[in-house]
Formats: structure tokens, C-alpha cells, sequence
């Protein structure tokens, strides 16, 4: 039988995705150094530890939409159930609600948006666009109604002084061997997810229904069951970052996760996810976060204005993704060789 | 007439990792039909999308109308004259027929659209080909037969002169493709040069001057037609003979398995009602369009049915979803291997994978890979699919290949029905018989085989006992081996005496 043993390194590399995850790492390394060398800032301790921490929210949001981009449909409302995440736990807690209860709470929430995601895609066969824009809408508009249209008070005039400080300590102040705990969180929701998606039966059915949705179907994948799937591990993904981010201001924040969906989309593509869904790894969205919070913060060390920042930003995402399609496809390579034509 | 129109020599073409086109010469005349055969992956569809721009060639001479050409692409080559109708046609769905025919060659006056023009011109180029249409019909409401014709006036409005026809025939029945043929006729006659790409040796008869047949990348012989065989073409185009295109079993008829009583499911599934053995292959005849495929949907649990019962084992089950036919021991092999058969995007061993997720996963639904690679490797043996390893996207294998493993990845389960849907279309000589074989191993075995096929000579020489199906009903079972083509057609064309006067 021609079924070879391959030799690890080249079985590691022949993984399906791999490419544009290794292409991503070396970007990585690359823009860090670069960085690096104009203000040596960047390589310091503080500062690793800063990125690490701050990447974590963008990889979490990352895994979210990587899931439903390999299964060719997209997340919008991911920004909206962060702020519904915020806003939800922080009103609760300043309540007086056990942090641990309003945890439960808000999760049940933003799950229940993930189901209903599911729902419109999967069964009512809704684009996946417009339906979660439709979520999006109105899970933002939850954000702002749960306390009554503004911000909320610091957790801590509820809970107390102490409990606030658990709780801003455990998603985001604290550390554990000397790392921030929101990295250690985000990372070990990483593997459970990154283990989910390459190891497990639903993580096969999520790449069917992305590559072709009528074989899924005929080979016995239930459609709604595997979408509906994606949408929870999304929306779970956006309860975390919503908690994140409440812990990081100490309050709850209508606003937000603004534009959050479209970050996920971004550490995606710029580590290989196709957004037509049936390829990509969630390695490569680590280091498609990754890429995005060093550009974001050596813009900043470096002391680009906000504005210079998006730009950057915007032109590299497209470029990555460009680059992508040129090597995939070869696309420039026939176009010039048209003009050689006689 | 009959000057030479295309020349090729010694065309050279490399994929990453494969000699796609290797030293490959061939030559077209003005006002003759040029059949290309080859089995899957021979290089015919590499050479003649080089031919007509699609990709560009790294060696050798191509000569059109006396000019040599550089590399072409679409535009030039169409410029040219040469016109390519893709076995998968390339229309846009929504627009009428004349906007397809003159899609990116609109003719304006001043800034607008002019419409009537265009009709026009549409109408004149379909009457002279004799082809019945409406220019401004929406071309995604006409059957794929009537989509090819217009495939074939729009490359003749653009004054092609090749033309490079690939599988025409492969979705149409046969009053169609008579239709198709008499048009091809007039092509030749206008002094076109056709290029012929089939699997279906039969039909060459037909139409073919000669045949250029190619085999692994390279050129083997170009023969006039008259002067070959059929069975000479095969074995050039196999490098050995094929002892038996038909292989044949004998089994004991044992005890039913399996039945389906009074299957109603929409106007294609009507009353269906028949049984299947031990021991034999069940064929399902009929014409395009007759509800065979829609018969096996409904058994499968894609097409909701509204009444009927399907009985297992002399058990009742109850189908809603393909899952609960799979869970009970029902597969289908299905008949569009892109559209629902294969996820190109994924690997083989994904494929071959996804519908035994629940026999290779622990129960946390971990995938273990040991009984997974047993599961590949022993379809890829089995069925002989020609590839380095199993983790290459199924999208790159041949056709032929590729439907191996779209029936590859039910034969790891104990099914009691196999229903093969049209499972040798667009497929080589010796991959069909390859999938003979394994249709008589299931058979042996005692498993209940249900084959749609619509090719007259494989259903009569595979099955055992044919039910001819016609406009959604069983018109009539027979025997394989007491029948003719000619009884299953006029089994096959009983329609409804109501039908007809209604119309």
C-alpha cells in the first residue's frame, strides 16, 4: 500500500491550515522584532506581559468567529453579547448578586442568544448576515435596557470592596506565575476549543457543513445540531470577554465590544481561516491575534496616532488575506504571463 | 474544408507535484468532429483548457488557424475562435438567454442596454440552429439541456469556429442528445472543427470522424473512426484490455430484505412500491426526469415522503432524516458527487470519516485515530483509489477517483441497503468496473443493492432484475437477463395517457 509513515515534522506541516498558521507566526515574529528595534520598550517583561493580556480578548473573540467562519457562516452579533455580557453581570453585582450566580446568569444569557443564532441560520435557513445582525441589534439593545440606559456603577458598591476585587483580580488584575490570569483563561479555552475543533466528531461536522453543507447532510450531520453548536461556543467565547472586560473597568459598559465581531474576523483570515468556510486551524488564529494585538500595541509604543493605528491596521489585514489568495491560487502569476502573449 | 484548423505539438504542462501533459501533440480539421479520449486524469481536460486560455502551457508549439500563439487566455482565445462548452455549464442563472449569450459583449447604444438588439440577434442564431427558445427566458428555468444549447449559440455568436464540447451528453436523455447531435451535424457542416470529450464510447458512432486518445499525460494515437473498434479504443486508452465490461455474479436469490410500499413523496414519487433480495442487484431505470433520484431521496429521508411504508428486515422503520435511514442501516451512495457526495475541501480521510464519526469516536465523541486510519486504508485498498495519502483534499482526486470515495465512505459500516445513484457517471472504463465489482461484493455478501444508473447496457448487464420507472411511477419490472433495451424504453416512455392529452 502507497499509505507511508511520514515522518512527524512533515505530518505536523501537512496538517490541513497549517500554511496559513506558520505564514501568521513568522508575520508574528517579524512585525515584533521590527517593532523591537525601534523602541526596545517592546521587548521588555511589562510589556509581554501587557500583550499577552490584551491579545486575550482578541483570540477569544477569534476562536468565537473561526468557528462559524469554517462552517462558512459568521458571528455578527459577537460584540453586542459582549457588551450584553458587561452590562448583564456588572448590573447584576451591583445588585449585591453573588458574582458567582451573576456569572451563571449572564452565561445563560448569552447562550441563549448562541441558540437562537443557531436557530435562524441552521433551521430557518437565514442568511447568516442578516440574522445576526438582527441579533446584534438586539442584544445590544438589552446591553443598554438592563440598567436602564446608562453605564453601570462600580461592581464593588454591591458586592462590596472585596468581592469586586476577587472578581476584577480573577479576570483580569491578577496573575499566576507571573502571567495575567486573563491569558491563562484565554489560553486554556484555546485548547479545549483548538481540541474540540481538530479532535472531536462535532469539530468534523463543523468542517463538513463549511465545505459542502448537502454531502454533511447526506452523510447523516445534522445541520441545525452543528450550527447551533458554533454559535454557543461564540457566544460562550463573548460571555468571557464581556466578564473581561467588566473586570478590566471595574463596571459595566453599554458600549462595550464595539466592532468586536469584526476583530474575530480579523485574527481569523490573518491566520489562514478561509472566510468560505471548510478550511482553516485555530492555530492560526492565535497568531492572528497575536499579529493584531502586536501591531496595536508597537503602533502605540512607538507613538502612532489612533488614526495611524487603523489604517495600519486595515491595509495589513487586507494584504495578509491578499497574500493568501496570490499563493494559494497563483492568480498573479497567470495575469502576468497574459502579457506576454503575442 | 478539412484544412487543418489546430495544431498542437509536443505541449508540456506541471502541477505541483504532477506531469499533468507530457510531449502531447493533437490536431483538429476544419468541418470534423475530433473525439479526445482518455481515462480520468489522461490530460484531456488539462489539454483543452490550454486550447482554449485557461491555463497556460510551460512547453511546446500551438498552432491556430496557420498563426502560432503565444499563451492565451479567455478573451484571446475567444478571439481567436475557440470556444469551450464546460461540463459543468457556466451560466448565470438569473439572467434570460440573450443576456447570457452576450454577457461581457453587450451591444450598447450610447450608454444604454439595447435590449432588442441583442434579442435579436439571440433569436437569429437559435432559428438557425433549429433550437426552440424564448431569448428573453430566464435561463435557470430551463432543463440543463436546453442551458447547453444556449451554451453552444453563445459560442457561436461569438464567431467560434472550434468548438470543445466536454461530457455534452453527460445529463441529457436521449431525444436530447439526438438533438444535440443533429446540431453538432450542422456545426460540421458550417465547416466548425469539434472537439469531443465522452466517456460514453457508444455515442461516438454518431458523429465521431476521429479519435485522439491520450493515457496518462500523454499522447497515444489519433485513429479516423471507421477504421477502429471500440474495443481497440479501450485498450488503448487502458494500455491493457478490459476482459469483461460488464463482470457478472450469480448468487443465490435468498431471502427480502428489504421493501417500500406505496412511497408517495411530491409529483416525482408516486405509489412507488417494490422489494429487494438477497443476493441481487435491484437496477432502476428510466429517463432523465423519471423520480428514480427522487425515489432514493425519499427512502433516505432528504425529501420528506407523505405516505409509504419501508420495511427492513420485516421491520417497519421510520425515515425522517437521513440520519434515522443510516442509524437503521440504509446508505446512499448520491448522484451529483460535487454538489452532495464529496467535501472537496476536505481530506480524504475527512470524507471517508464523516458518516462513521458514532463507530470510530470514544463516547466524549473523540475521534480515535487508529480505527480512523483502519477505516481509510482499508476503502482506499478496496477500491483501489489512486492517490500518494489520505490526507490530499478530495477535490484533487479524478472524477473517477472521487466517486470511489464518495461510495468508499459507506462501505465501513454493516449497511443492509446500498443505494448507488447514478454511480458511474462521468467516470473511466476501468473505474466503472471497478465499482461493478464492489456492487457484486455487497451483493455477495447478502446485502440488498439498489443501482440507478441510467445507461442502458450497464443497468442490463449489472443488475439482476430492472424496475423501469416513468414520470414519478413504476411503469414495469423485468428480468435482466430475458429483456431488451428496447422493452425497458417503451416501459420507460408509459406516461400517463392524461399527460399527454393535457398538454
Amino acid at each position: 500500500m502507497n499509505l507511508k509513515k511520514q515522518n512527524p515534522i512533515k505530518k505536523i506541516l501537512s496538517i490541513k491550515g497549517m500554511g496559513g498558521a506558520i505564514t501568521a507566526f513568522i508575520g508574528l515574529v517579524i512585525i515584533y522584532v521590527a517593532f523591537g528595534i525601534i523602541n526596545p520598550t517592546v521587548f521588555s517583561g511589562q510589556n509581554i506581559m501587557n500583550l499577552l493580556r490584551s491579545m486575550s480578548k482578541y483570540l477569544l473573540i477569534g476562536i468565537g468567529q473561526s468557528y462559524l467562519l469554517i462552517t462558512g457562516n459568521i458571528d455578527l452579533s459577537i460584540g453586542s453579547v459582549v457588551a450584553m455580557s458587561a452590562m448583564i453581570s456588572a448590573t447584576l453585582m451591583t445588585q449585591g448578586v453573588n458574582p458567582l450566580i451573576a456569572i451563571l446568569i449572564t452565561l445563560l444569557c448569552c447562550l441563549i442568544v448562541g441558540v437562537i443564532n443557531g436557530f435562524l441560520v441552521g433551521k430557518c435557513q437565514l442568511p447568516p448576515f442578516i440574522a445576526t445582525m438582527g441579533t446584534m441589534f438586539v442584544a445590544r439593545g438589552v446591553a443598554y435596557i438592563v440598567n436602564g440606559n446608562r453605564n453601570t456603577d462600580a461592581i464593588s458598591s454591591g458586592i462590596g470592596k472585596e468581592a469586586g476585587e476577587s472578581f476584577q483580580n480573577f479576570f483580569y488584575y491578577g496573575n499566576t506565575f507571573g502571567v495575567y490570569n486573563t491569558f491563562w483563561i484565554a489560553i486554556i479555552l484555546f485548547v479545549i476549543f483548538f481540541f474540540l475543533l481538530s479532535k472531536t466528531r462535532t469539530g468534523r461536522h463543523i468542517y463538513a457543513i463549511g465545505s459542502n453543507v448537502e454531502a454533511a447532510k447526506l452523510s447523516g450531520v445534522s445541520v441545525l445540531a452543528t450550527t447551533t453548536k458554533a454559535y454557543l461556543v461564540s457566544a460562550f467565547c463573548s460571555f468571557v470577554v464581556g466578564l473581561i472586560l467588566c473586570a478590566q473597568a471595574g463596571m459595566g459598559n453599554m458600549e462595550a465590544g464595539n466592532v468586536y465581531e469584526m476583530y474575530g474576523v480579523a485574527a481569523g483570515v490573518i491566520g489562514g481561516v478561509s472566510p468560505l468556510g471548510g478550511t482553516g486551524i485555530l492555530l492560526g488564529t492565535l497568531a492572528g491575534a497575536a499579529v493584531w494585538q502586536t501591531l496595536e500595541n508597537g503602533l502605540n509604543m512607538i507613538g502612532a496616532q489612533v488614526g495611524i493605528q487603523r489604517l495600519v491596521i486595515g491595509i495589513i489585514v487586507v494584504v495578509a488575506v491578499l497574500l493568501d489568495v496570490v499563493v494559494r491560487s497563483g492568480t498573479f502569476k497567470k495575469k502576468g504571463s497574459t502579457k506576454t502573449a503575442s | 474544408m478539412n484544412e487543418i484548423i489546430v495544431s498542437m505539438e509536443n505541449i508540456g504542462k506541471s502541477f505541483p507535484g504532477v506531469k499533468a501533459l507530457d510531449n502531447v501533440r493533437f490536431e483538429l480539421r476544419s468541418g470534423e468532429v475530433m473525439a479526445l479520449l482518455g481515462e480520468n486524469g489522461a490530460g484531456k481536460s488539462t489539454l483543452m483548457k490550454i486550447l482554449s486560455g485557461v491555463y497556460t502551457r510551460d512547453e511546446g508549439k500551438m498552432t491556430i488557424f496557420g498563426k502560432e500563439c503565444g499563451d492565451l487566455n479567455p478573451k484571446l482565445a475567444q478571439e481567436v475562435g475557440v470556444a469551450i462548452i464546460h461540463q459543468e455549464l457556466n451560466m448565470c442563472r438569473h439572467l434570460s438567454v440573450a443576456e447570457n449569450m452576450f454577457l461581457g459583449r453587450e451591444k450598447v447604444k450610447g450608454m444604454m442596454l439595447s435590449n432588442r438588439e441583442m434579442e435579436a440577434e439571440a433569436k437569429r442564431i437559435l432559428d438557425e440552429l433549429k433550437i426552440e427558445l424564448d431569448p428573453k427566458q430566464v435561463v435557470g428555468d430551463l432543463p440543463v439541456s436546453k442551458q447547453q444549447m444556449v451554451e453552444i449559440a453563445k459560442a457561436l455568436s461569438t464567431n467560434a469556429k472550434i468548438l470543445i464540447m466536454d461530457e455534452p451528453t453527460s445529463s441529457l436523455t436521449s431525444k436530447e442528445i439526438e438533438d444535440l447531435f443533429r446540431i453538432i451535424k450542422e456545426l460540421k457542416q458550417k465547416g466548425c472543427g469539434i472537439v469531443y470529450i465522452s466517456h460514453r464510447l457508444e455515442e461516438l458512432q454518431h458523429i465521431v470522424d476521429r479519435v485522439t486518445i491520450m493515457r496518462d499525460g500523454q499522447y497515444i494515437t489519433t485513429m479516423n473512426y471507421a477504421d477502429t473498434t471500440l474495443d481497440e479504443i479501450i485498450a488503448h486508452m487502458v494500455g491493457r484490455e478490459i476482459k469483461e465490461k460488464f463482470p457478472r455474479v450469480t448468487c443465490e436469490k435468498g431471502k427480502k430484505i428489504f421493501e417500500v410500499k406505496h412511497l408517495n413523496a411530491g409529483r416525482m414519487v408516486r405509489d412507488v412500491s417494490f422489494s429487494v433480495y438477497e443476493g441481487e442487484i435491484v437496477g432502476f431505470a428510466g429517463l432523465m426526469g423519471a423520480g428514480r433520484t427522487e425515489t432514493t431521496r425519499a427512502i433516505f429521508g432528504i425529501d420528506k415522503a407523505e405516505s409509504g411504508e419501508i420495511i427492513l428486515d420485516g421491520k417497519e422503520v421510520t425515515i425522517n432524516k437521513p440520519q434515522d435511514a443510516i442509524r437503521a442501516g440504509i446508505v446512499l451512495a448520491p448522484e451529483d458527487r460535487k454538489k452532495d457526495g464529496l467535501c472537496t475541501k476536505l481530506s480524504i480521510r475527512h470524507n471517508i470519516a464523516l458518516p462513521n464519526l458514532d463507530l470510530i469516536c470514544n463516547k466524549l465523541g473523540v475521534v480515535l485515530s487508529k480505527k480512523e486510519e483502519k477505516i481509510c486504508e482499508e476503502a482506499v485498498k478496496n477500491l483501489r483509489i489512486k492517490t500518494p495519502n489520505v490526507d490530499i483534499n478530495a477535490g484533487n482526486l479524478s472524477g473517477g477517483n472521487q466517486q470511489k470515495v464518495v461510495v468508499g465512505k459507506w462501505l465501513a459500516r454493516n449497511s443492509r441497503v446500498v443505494i448507488f445513484d447514478e454511480p458511474t457517471r462521468g467516470i473511466d472504463v476501468a473505474a466503472k468496473v471497478e465499482i461493478y465489482n464492489l456492487m457484486n461484493e455487497l451483493k455477495k455478501q447478502g446485502i440488498a443493492v439498489m443501482f440507478v444508473s441510467s445507461e442502458m447496457p450497464e443497468v442490463m448487464g449489472i443488475a439482476d432484475r430492472i424496475i423501469v420507472m416513468c414520470d414519478g411511477k413504476i411503469t414495469g419490472e423485468v428480468m435482466a437477463k430475458e429483456t431488451t433495451q428496447n422493452e425497458i424504453l417503451t416501459l420507460a416512455t408509459r406516461f400517463d395517457k392524461k399527460m399527454v392529452s393535457g398538454e
